[in-house]
């Protein structure tokens, strides 16, 4: 099915919308589990948007821009999965592997921003250094501006105008090929995994990684809440005894410490004598 | 005095006088969105964060030009922390301002805490909230209810108007605030470590997917190496070993678009094939 005009303009405004809020991180409806069920809903596909949006959500779970990467952008990701699943017929799961270079492209133009932004810093300085409160807030809406229609015109182009060549593409690709953008999708959840220990394992913490490991493979259930409830527990249990422990060292401390002060005193009275 | 009537609705009971509303404290919270407004690489947040503040210091330099100069630039120095906690570091530090505090108290104040604001809270906030909600709305949505995305949205709705109580906890802290996020900054990521890493290795159970589909032997003899051998060994493993692979490249400095490569290629690969 082809995406119409009218769809393609409104993907448009949504990707505006929820770019913006990438940038600004306000709202969270950047995130492929909103941008696909908002997307779905505009090509009139809820359901495809719901299940797209699922299974988006968990392949870029642990890809965030948190520890200093910016990761393939989720807003284009989310818009264009939903929108080759819709346009091409093919299963969302593939639709994730082909949306991606969608996302890099993203991803690499706010990548250029970051670094071509801070040509507006000395005009910033100016406005800040004459006190000009109104000059520095309008000032602020130069960028905003950028990014919000960079999103718009790049979703427009991937998702309308491209969608002649992305259809040839998809139906030329040989089973073979498909099917392995489908195992991607499903093993992509991995490299966020990866990134996220890369920053918060630490030795001290690895029982605790294999413990929700072997909950998870070991027992069935339909959503990570019972693991997350284990996992609480133990947090309140260390919360707890660690904070025992510092009220006993700060004990010991000041034991420590009153009883110098009065060797000190004793020592400063004998020499005074 | 003019504040007369604003002082009565301050949350600090006559403790000390405010020339800022309750509602005008929520507003901070709000606003704190907008310090990724002009963000780039040279000094991060500080013109949204100077943007986010800067009709608060109007009211308090309303007779004073060149106080509201000095707090301007002084604000548009590096800055870089965690955007969700933004309001309560707002707070005191505007607490500070109005009290005339002197400016290297505050600014070295600001340096001090935004570095240890930003661990605790990317530990919460991205490496906690983030992977439960987003691990269960998404686990609801991928079988087509509509509850999922409605609940992450919810869930995301309600941090966004948290910052407004966590904007009043700094203002009225204050100065105090220092000796709370030191005291607790790091029992906080501890205890959002051992929590996050829990539903982390669930997630690595659950959502990454490797099944081999391949048998080998002829005729009878054929076994299938993921039912019958794999599985047998512990469910699972390809899955874990290939998050730890990747963790050991990102440990030897590989981009992390190079991992994703890494995976497209293996699963092309492996489809090509017929193993998966």
């Amino acid at each position: 099915m082809e995406v119409t005009f009218i769809q393609g303009a409104l993907i448009a405004i949504w990707a505006m919308i929820s770019g913006l809020d990438a940038w600004l991180q306000a709202f969270f409806i950047f995130r492929p589990i909103i941008v696909c069920t908002i997307t779905g809903l505009i090509l009139g596909d809820l359901q495809l948007g719901v299940i797209a949006g699922g299974l988006t959500e968990l392949a870029f779970a642990g890809l965030t821009p948190a520890g200093g990467t910016q990761p393939p952008n989720t807003v284009l990701t989310g818009i264009m999965t939903v929108v080759i699943a819709y346009s091409n017929k093919i299963a969302p799961a593939t639709a994730i592997g082909l949306s991606l270079p969608f996302a890099m492209l993203m991803q690499y133009i706010l990548l250029f921003y970051y670094s071509s932004f801070s040509l507006f810093l000395p005009r910033f300085d100016k406005y800040a250094a004459e006190g000009n409160a109104k000059a520095f807030k309008r000032l602020n809406y130069i960028p905003l501006t950028i990014v919000t229609l960079s999103f718009g015109i790049v979703a427009f182009l991937s998702a309308y105008a491209a969608q002649g060549p992305m259809h040839t593409l998809v139906t030329s690709m040989p089973h073979w090929l498909t099917h392995g953008f489908e195992l991607a999708g499903g093993i992509l959840p991995a490299v966020g995994f990866a990134m996220l220990l890369k920053v918060m394992l630490k030795q001290q913490y690895f029982p605790y990684l294999l413990l929700g490991f072997v909950m998870a493979s070991m027992i069935p259930f339909s959503n990570v809440l019972p693991v997350a409830l284990v996992g609480a527990v133990f947090a309140m249990i260390e919360f707890y005894r660690t904070r025992e422990n510092d009220k006993l060292a700060a004990q010991i401390k000041e034991l420590k410490s009153s009883g110098n002060v009065n060797n000190n005193g004793g020592g400063g009275m004998d020499d005074g004598i | 005095m003019a504040s007369d009537d604003t002082t009565q609705q301050t949350p600090n009971k006559g403790e000390r006088k405010s020339i800022f509303t309750n509602h005008e404290i929520s507003m901070l919270g709000i606003r704190s969105n907008l310090v990724q407004a002009s963000f780039s690489y040279e000094r991060m947040h500080s013109p949204g964060w100077t943007w986010a503040q800067l009709p608060y210091w109007q009211k308090i330099y309303k007779d004073d030009p060149k106080g509201l100069k000095r707090v301007m630039t002084d604000n548009m120095e590096f800055i870089n922390s965690s955007p969700p906690l933004y309001p309560i570091l707002m707070g005191l530090l505007l607490t500070m301002e109005e009290d005339h505090v002197d400016p290297q108290t505050i600014k070295g104040l600001k340096n001090a805490l935004f570095g240890p604001m930003a661990g605790i809270g990317d530990a919460i906030f991205w490496f906690t909230i983030m992977p439960i909600v987003g691990g269960i709305s998404a686990s609801i949505a991928k079988n087509g209810n509509v509850l999922g995305p409605i609940i992450f949205f919810l869930v995301y709705l309600f941090l966004f108007w948290s910052r407004a109580p966590l904007a009043h906890l700094g203002y009225n802290l204050g100065a105090r605030a220092i000796d709370v996020i030191e005291d607790n900054s790091k029992i906080i990521s501890h205890v959002a470590s051992i929590l996050g890493l829990t539903v982390i290795g669930s997630l690595i159970a659950s959502y990454v997917k490797m099944q081999l589909t391949i048998k080998i032997g002829a005729g009878n003899a054929t076994i299938n190496l993921q039912k019958q051998l794999l599985d047998k060994i512990f469910p699972n493993i390809l899955p874990f070993a290939f998050v730890f692979l990747l963790y050991w490249l990102l440990k030897k400095n590989v981009n992390p678009i190079w991992l994703i490569v890494v995976t497209f290629v293996l699963a092309i690969a492996m489809s090509a094939i017929g193993w998966m």
